[in-house]
């Protein structure tokens, strides 16, 4: 049950096939028995429960009531997005306790829509990092060629491994990340647990996951989805992402999420046309542009072999593939680092410890309670953040620093309108530089320097506000998954998740099955 | 610095052969008591927009609401909250920059302004530095007092939206400060001026002008005791063709005597402490309504760098005209400053012109009309229901005696018992000559008293009629002249003040009633024939 | 890169492309250029009126020398920027510039939500949020960054 996509899990609660209660057993029972992939920091096993129990109720009613688009689906939500009166922690010892008072406009959406929440899942702290490994609550492992021991799996309870804030790499096992930052929701959607989940993506946060954990990972056109509820990491850039296993899937979400909302003023105000995408697709007139500069120091010959392959297979089915460029891609995350860092320092103003989150015992002065509660509720990754945004923006930096980088930001996003003025539809390019790379060899490495190798493929496309979706190609030659990403004009998400599916129909990517495990005592 | 003598140079007398020294002056160590000082005062001027709700979210703006009920989300900077601007807001910044005369700028940007302090709970104010909503306008005002009346013309370099903060009350003994954020979030436009004012006079006079076009056009109450109004002053002082001194800012005056004294007090302060060989430091500064100083507010440290940067979550505001409008294809209402620059209502300078031209009236008096709420109003229903009535007469009758007897019976005009209609005959009575000037103080009175009797029926009444028949009255002036001869002769030799008693000793003899314009007429004219 | 090697590059891509008889648009090698070190500005030196400066402004604390570190390695990546020529390019502060700031009608829609507002915070006094006196500036603390402890 749970290999379903959601499309057809959809189906079969519609039309009676199997009911809500028995497949949020399943995913319930698959949750328990992934609970060392450290997926999820809150689970909602309970609100799951009456949920489905409501759905079939439904059914049963004698009066015709509307059946909603996600009747009885379970999903899962990075746990930057504020739910109601469920904790929403951001990973972080500042927003450990924090109990949201209203929901995310896109949350709100999907559970208007019959869907249901199966926990919260697990991120790098405040959606800073590419791995997942930042989080006060532990690192996420990647399902992927994971040695799941029988010992843990029988336990309902949440053996989380309580890794103490000032010492989080300290763990030896060798086993994959996730990626990051929406690590938790890619893992949630790979290993099973549910057929849909939110994360957050902002320089890669979403599609790098993706490709790591063999799933599609889409990130539409920044101001198509509502960011109002979503804790925000760096608002001119961050939008809320989907994971699912297929595109079809990832197109039904969007579909119920997308639309202008009055509390988002960077939501654009057109009328938002639901559209589903056609089965048959025919890519003759297609043209697709290979920035060349994508193919940068540190690609792995397997993934270089996989983006080859997907050229080549374009080009012998009838499209028209060029190599275009996109000359400032290298100055992309350069540029990131500036705008990131500003934004954060102005973000994380506000986690002061008097209206909510974390407050320190330090009653001296305003300021001794401010500094003292930030040190005791940020991480390194977040303070060396403030501090360097707070370098930039100082009087005399100014101009240097971030009007520097809001100008290079132009050029990136200059360089992808040229590029499809001259004709090109979509571009291709791998996601990642490599496949998921083992936790030891991740933590060796400070988590910008990461942050800088990981996301540079997945980032210029946040600076100029372009969708982009990854999409699951094939598998390594060590039997990981490898990301192929598509990148589309602005607006045009539809266009884009198009070109993605006949892709997808082409290479039929083989999910991860996970079936074993419920054999398992 | 007492100024002491130098010897110059000596030498010997031709006559008496005595050695002479001649002596200077010597110079005082410092040239600052010779020129004279010159201080130079800029505002900024916080004005809290008159809006249902606040200029980022939704709650209510309403003054004295119990703690933390017209707080949202976003108020209290909950993460994950957005900022939506509030339409309201726009336009009324746009109907006051274009009462202060300046130039709507078409696109204009937000910005996030960082400080820490506890009724700020984002830890930034989002406000308009580098790209406000308007630019480079200016106010006419007049400064008056008894002695004294003067026009100027303040230069306005530009106007701004942005939120206000918390309010903290600061608990001494506890070492707690309990916040509330119903302010917070609150729209304000700040208005900066140029440093353009010469001293607390100036300045003050100024913002009663702006008082006076706010409450005209209704985009803010101005309640100054509410903190409605609020204002900052930069003050410095130099001496005369010497570069600008360096400047204090005095914080959150909130009333016009305060705005008056506290710069006026730190005037003083500058220039003494510059005198004393002191030097002006570069600081914030509040002023003590207690003992009537301006005393340091913060920390003696370096300014604040607010690290200003755009705000992400508002792309730029585009403001049209009724050309660019036509442009716009979005179904999404749009500001156009075409229309509202025809809302704009008569603003008091437009007022006091018209008044002036119409009435030809002079500016003096046409400026106390202006300032006193309702008296206009007041003053042209009068010259309509009574046409023919000297203008002149009337508001010099408002103003020297009706305002007067308002006050001491604790009236505003609007509780004006006296009708315009009335009013209007009393100034006809006065103005035909049937009363005289003192004669219509009094029937004022009366009809503050009773209100339903025409003037001209207490007039005769009290039989308060002037007695203007030349003949009569050359009776009466006969008379007199017949019964004091020597005063006839002392006239006769030069000594003209004699006229007056002649003539005083007439009014006596009419009871009072002689019109004394006529009266003295008569007299002149007898004395002159005889 | 020697002309030897880029012969030999360019000889062994043709020939792998007459081999595939078909000529794959995806580069064989990585583009990326190598940046000029020299031309690169320098990282200026973090003196202790900065750190304190940087402290104040931030309330958060550096905590130690590897944090300065960082912060010099994070100016030193943004450098590298100056070697962008934006000569003439207006700033780009947000992807919808071109579109037109959605303005809300002036009505009360939020607010009396007391609970909710103050459901979060740890202390408060009869509906009021509780903060320390303010306008006191940090105590500078005594704080070794000549170690060079773990991130902590």
């Amino acid at each position: 049950m749970l290999s379903l996509t959601l499309k057809e899990a959809v189906h079969k609660l519609r039309d009676g096939s199997i009911t809500a209660k028995d497949l949020c057993e399943k995913c319930i029972e698959r949750l328990n028995k992934t609970q060392q992939l450290n997926a999820f920091i809150t689970e909602t096993v309970d609100i799951s429960r009456d949920s489905a129990a409501e759905t079939d109720k439904r059914r049963q009613k004698s009066k015709p009531m509307r059946w909603r688009k996600l009747e009885g689906l379970p999903i899962a939500v990075k746990d930057n997005f504020c739910t109601t009166g469920i904790r929403t922690s951001c990973a972080t010892t500042m927003l450990q306790n924090y109990i949201p008072p209203y929901t995310a406009t896109v949350v709100q959406r999907l559970q208007d829509e019959g869907a249901y929440l199966i926990g919260k899942t697990n991120m790098d702290e405040f959606a800073m990092g590419s791995g997942s490994v930042d989080g006060i609550h532990g690192p996420v492992r990647n399902p992927w060629k994971y040695k799941f021991t029988s010992s843990n799996t029988s336990e309902q309870t949440k053996p989380i491994e309580q890794v103490s804030m000032r010492n989080y790499h300290t763990s030896t096992d060798d086993w994959h990340i996730a990626g990051g930052s929406s690590g938790g929701s890619a893992a949630a959607v790979a290993s099973g647990v549910c057929f849909g989940a939110l994360g957050s993506d902002t320089g890669g946060s979403t599609r790098n996951p993706a490709a790591y954990c063999g799933v599609v990972g889409f990130k539409p056109t920044y101001g198509m989805l509502s960011r109002h509820g979503l804790v925000p990491l760096v608002n001119s850039m961050d939008v809320p992402a989907l994971f699912s296993k297929t595109v079809d899937d990832a197109s039904i979400l969007f579909n119920v999420m997308a639309g202008h909302d009055v509390h988002d003023s960077t939501t654009v105000t057109d009328e938002f046309n639901h559209f589903t995408l056609p089965d048959n697709i025919d890519i003759k007139d297609l043209h697709i542009g290979i920035p060349k500069e994508y193919h940068a120091p540190g690609l792995s010959k397997d993934v270089h072999n996989a983006w080859e392959e997907a050229a080549d297979m374009f080009e012998k089915a009838g499209a028209k593939v060029t190599q275009v460029s996109l000359p400032h891609t290298q100055y992309s995350i350069l540029c990131y680092i500036v705008l990131n860092c500003c934004e954060v320092a102005s973000n994380m103003a506000r986690y002061d410890g008097i209206e909510f989150g974390h407050r320190a015992a330090n009653e001296d002065s305003t300021e001794e309670l401010y500094a003292a509660t930030r040190h005791e509720g940020f991480n390194d990754v977040v303070r060396d953040r403030i501090l360097a945004g707070n370098y930039f923006l100082l009087r005399q930096n100014y101009e240097k620093y971030f009007a520097k980088a809001m100008q290079v930001r132009r050029l990136i996003s200059e360089d992808f309108k040229k590029v499809y003025a001259s004709g090109v539809d979509i571009l291709l390019t791998p996601t990642t530089l490599t496949t998921a790379p083992t936790y030891k060899w991740f933590t060796e490495r400070d988590n910008r320097t990461s942050s800088e190798e990981q996301d540079i493929f997945t980032q210029p496309v946040n600076m100029a506000g372009v969708p982009a979706i990854s999409v699951p190609s094939k598998l390594s030659t060590d039997g990981l998954p490898i990301g192929l990403q598509f990148i589309g004009q602005n607006f045009k998400d539809k266009e884009l998740l198009t070109i993605a599916k006949w892709y997808e129909q082409q290479v039929q990517f083989k999910q991860l099955d996970l079936d074993y495990l419920d054999t398992v005592s | 610095m007492a100024a002491s003598m130098q010897k110059i140079s000596s030498h010997i007398c031709q006559l008496c052969k005595r050695r002479y020294l001649t002596f200077k002056h010597k110079r005082s160590s410092s040239n600052l008591k010779s020129k004279p000082w010159k201080s130079v005062v800029g505002l900024e001027i916080h004005a809290q927009i008159n809006t249902e709700s606040k200029l980022f979210s939704g709650a209510e703006n309403k003054f004295g609401g119990p703690t933390n009920t017209q707080v949202s989300l976003f108020d209290a900077a909950f993460p994950g909250t957005l900022p939506v601007l509030n339409k309201g807001c726009v336009e009324a910044g746009v109907l006051t920059a274009l009462a202060l005369r300046c130039t709507v700028n078409k696109v204009s940007k937000f910005d996030r302004k960082h400080y820490f302090y506890a009724d700020l709970p984002a830890g930034y104010q989002i406000t308009q530095q580098r790209q406000p909503l308007a630019v480079k306008g200016h106010v006419d005002y007049c400064i008056s007092d008894k002695n004294s009346f003067e026009t100027k013309t303040a230069n306005i370099t530009q106007i701004q939206l942005e939120q206000d903060s918390g309010k903290s009350l600061h608990d001494e003994k506890d070492r707690i400060s309990l916040i509330d954020l119903n302010r917070c979030g609150t729209g304000l436009m700040e208005i900066v001026t140029e440093p353009d004012f010469s001293d607390g006079t100036d300045a003050s006079a100024f913002v009663k002008e702006l008082q006076k076009i706010l409450q005209t056009i209704k985009t803010c109450d101005c309640k100054m005791e509410e903190g409605s109004l609020r204002v900052d002053a930069n003050i410095s002082v130099h001496k005369l063709g010497e570069p600008l001194g360096i400047r204090t800012e005095v914080k959150n005056l909130n009333s016009i005597k305060s705005v008056s004294k506290a710069i006026s007090f730190e005037v003083k302060r500058q220039i003494e402490l510059l005198e004393n060989g002191g030097i002006v430091e570069n600081e914030t500064r509040s002023f003590d309504t207690e003992i009537d100083e301006t005393v340091p507010m913060r920390d003696k440290e370096v300014k604040t760098d607010y690290r200003f940067m755009p705000e992400p979550n508002l792309p730029p505001l585009h403001l049209f005209d009724s050309e660019s409008v036509k442009t716009v294809s979005s179904k999404m209402s749009v500001i156009n400053i075409d229309d509202i620059q025809q809302k704009l209502p008569p603003l008091p300078e437009d007022t006091r012109k018209r008044l002036e031209q119409q009435y030809s009236l002079k500016r003096r008096d046409v400026a106390v009309l202006v300032d006193n709420s309702g008296l206009v109003d007041y003053f042209e229903d009068v010259m309509r229901l009574s046409p023919t009535t000297s203008a002149k007469l009337v508001s010099n009758f408002i103003i020297n005696q009706l305002l007067g007897v308002l006050n001491d019976r604790k009236l505003t005009i609007y509780k004006c018992p006296v009708k315009t209609e009335d009013f209007g005959k009393l100034i006809d009575l006065l103005h035909t000559e049937e009363i005289s000037y003192s004669t219509s103080c009094k029937v004022l009175d009366e009809m503050f008293e009773h209100p339903n009797i025409a003037p001209k029926d207490i007039v005769d009444q009290k039989d308060w009629r002037q007695i203007s028949d030349t003949q009569i009255l050359t009776n009466i002036c006969e008379k007199v002249l017949e019964e004091h001869p020597k005063l006839i002769s002392k006239y006769r030799k030069g000594k003209l003040k004699y006229l007056h008693t002649l003539v005083n000793k007439a009014v006596i003899d009419s009871n009072n009633k002689a019109n004394p314009r006529i009266l003295k007429q008569i007299m002149e004219d007898l004395l002159d024939n005889k | 890169m020697s002309l030897t090697k880029l012969t030999c590059r360019l000889w062994l891509q043709r020939v792998s492309r007459i081999k595939k008889g078909f000529c794959s648009k995806v580069p064989k090698t990585p583009i990326w250029e190598e940046l000029d070190n020299t031309k690169i500005p320098n990282v200026p030196q973090i003196d202790q009126e900065m750190i304190n400066h940087l402290e104040r402004v931030s309330l958060v604390e550096f905590n130690n020398q590897a944090g300065i570190e960082r912060l010099s390695k994070a100016i030193e990546s943004a450098n590298k920027l100056h070697m962008v020529n934006t000569d003439g390019i207006e700033p780009m502060e947000s992807v919808l510039e071109d579109r037109m700031l959605y303005l809300r009608e002036d009505k009360v829609t939020d607010g009396k939500c007391k609970q909710e507002v103050l459901s979060n915070a740890v202390k408060t006094i009869e509906d009021y949020f509780v903060a320390p006196p303010g306008n006191i500036p940090l105590k500078t603390k005594e704080r070794d960054y000549g170690s060079n402890s773990n991130g902590s």
